[in-house]
């Protein structure tokens, strides 16, 4: 609950609901230990074939074998809100807003019924894809930037952001090549890019990623070469995971 | 009547352009695809709890508005063709947490503002709203979530073009309330707080932390308070004669046709 004060002397201006852009406190990365729980949370990051997925899923197996105490999460995975989110697909009923809305929805729900609640009893959280997912496709989609950031506000800031980075062409080939069937909101035909599905995807995708580019500066993300060699890319992934979150702490035997 | 803040001259006659004196048309950054351009249409936001006769003003206020010549458009709360059933779902389960409830509703908002309240405004219309992001920010600062955030959520809005708010004691909707459905629901009482293991406590309780919310947003947002504990036809007149300053409309003399007639007594 929030202090009376608080309550009873809004802070912001005359009739104004907007704050300015600049006040918005950005999820900007804090040092380690300053973060009010005992858990770490590790994210992964980048567009569609990008090999982000695989490259966590190895890291999972990794931290698995070895006893760790961790949960694994995806981005748009939670039950409350999939009958909202897929009749309004279905139905190609969703806006740039709308769409944006039921994902914060569904992240909501993961974050506060999951997401939170391990981080305080001391897990080691693995997400495949998180807020920044949200950042980079719906800005793409025409949404405020700063309206976005206030939306995700409540989200924990990860100990680690790898952005997973291959050139264009070859990540929309490693999808367009394996995956014919693309669906109307994946493939961006929302946005009236081109009445050509893959076509669409292929530019929908390049939109997103000049996003992601655009955030590795200021959200501090760990950019990862999506070309290289998998076990390659995986050795340096655990080499960063050591360096930068104590794995120790999260070893079977240990106390969060 | 009691008009809030320094807006509280009358401006009558107008029927169109920004709303608030010299504020934009949205509280900040315009829908996507939208910018600020002058609509015919007008908004007008009815507010106030469960019990404090918005939706029978509402259903008069129509018939009034119809009996003049304005094409009317309503909209309230989980009524979105996208998320309001999900919405009901999830309030019976009662198994969802304060923030994606929250989202939920401001889900079901957004969809309402795109697909149903722009186009009418765009059209000349005038759109009745059976409460708006007011209730929605409200309810969510009472259970915790930060105030700022909520106003940054809603930045999208319309800015209405005048704000009522029926403002009835708790005591009063309370008896209202169980004398409609002998019965007081679980979120109207704020049961999900924890506030006190009587019903009657808890609603009093909760409903008086929203109505503290409300008095903070009536200075904020200029709205018109109206004494809702007066009757059915009282409430009203005061209503027809502010709408009718701002739109223009010269008379004000109203008699609800015969289904309604026995409110006037």
């Amino acid at each position: 609950m929030k202090a009376l004060d608080e309550l009873v002397n809004p802070r912001s201006g005359e009739a104004g609901l907007e704050l300015a852009p600049a006040e918005r406190p950005a999820p900007s990365p804090r040092k380690d230990g300053q973060r009010p729980y005992p858990g770490a949370l590790v994210v992964v990051e980048g567009i569609d074939g990008s090999g982000k997925s695989t490259q966590l899923y190895l890291l999972k197996r990794w931290l698995e074998i070895g006893g760790y105490r961790l949960h694994f999460t995806e981005w748009n995975s939670s039950e409350l809100v999939k009958s909202a989110t897929k009749r309004g697909k279905q139905r190609r009923l969703l806006t740039p807003v709308t769409f944006s809305l039921l994902h914060a929805a569904d992240f909501a729900d993961r974050c506060e019924r999951q997401i939170l609640p391990l981080l305080h009893s001391g897990y080691l959280v693995l997400a495949d894809r998180y807020i920044y997912t949200a950042f980079a496709r719906d800005t793409a989609r025409g949404c405020a930037n700063a309206w976005l950031r206030n939306l995700y506000r409540f989200a924990p800031i990860p100990d680690i952001t790898f952005y997973f980075r291959a050139p264009l062409e070859v990540a929309v080939n490693r999808i367009l090549s394996g995956r014919p069937k693309l669906k109307y909101y994946e493939a961006g035909m929302d946005l009236g890019l081109s009445f050509d599905r893959a076509e669409s995807f292929r530019i929908f995708q390049g939109m997103i990623m000049e996003q992601y580019d655009r955030m590795t500066e200021t959200d501090n993300f760990v950019v990862m070469d999506g070309t290289l060699k998998v076990n390659r890319l995986q050795k340096k992934m655990r080499e960063i995971a050591e360096e930068r979150v104590d794995l120790d702490r999260f070893r079977p035997g240990k106390k969060a | 009547m009691r008009r809030n803040g320094k807006h509280s001259g009358g401006r009558a006659g107008r029927a169109n352009g920004s709303p608030a004196g010299g504020l934009g048309r949205f509280f900040g950054t315009p829908l996507p695809g939208l910018h600020e351009e002058e609509w015919a249409g007008s908004l007008i936001v009815l507010e106030g709890s469960d019990g404090s006769g918005r939706s029978t003003q509402i259903a008069l206020l129509t018939e009034w508005l119809e009996s003049e010549g304005f094409a009317v458009q309503t909209m309230g709360l989980r009524r979105s063709s996208l998320v309001a059933e999900d919405i009901d779902d999830l309030l019976a389960n009662n198994a969802v947490t304060r923030m994606t409830l929250a989202l939920m509703y401001a889900t079901d908002f957004y969809d309402q503002l795109e697909h149903r309240i722009v186009p009418a405004l765009r059209s000349g219309m005038l759109v009745l709203a059976d409460r708006y992001i007011f209730t929605l920010i409200a309810r969510a600062v009472v259970r915790g979530i930060d105030r700022e955030y909520l106003h940054g959520l809603y930045e999208m809005a319309l800015r209405p073009d005048i704000t009522f708010w029926l403002n009835v004691r708790p005591e009063v909707t309370f008896e209202r309330e169980f004398k409609k459905s002998h019965a007081i629901s679980y979120w109207e009482a704020g049961r999900d707080m924890s506030l006190s293991s009587d019903l009657y406590q808890s609603f009093i309780r909760y409903q008086g932390m929203v109505k503290k919310e409300f008095e903070i947003l009536a200075r904020r947002h200029h709205f018109v308070e109206v004494d809702g504990e007066r009757s059915v036809a009282e409430v009203n007149g005061d209503l027809r004669a502010q709408i009718a300053a701002r739109l223009g409309i010269r008379s004000t003399r109203f008699r609800p046709a015969s289904a309604r007639a026995p409110l006037w007594r």
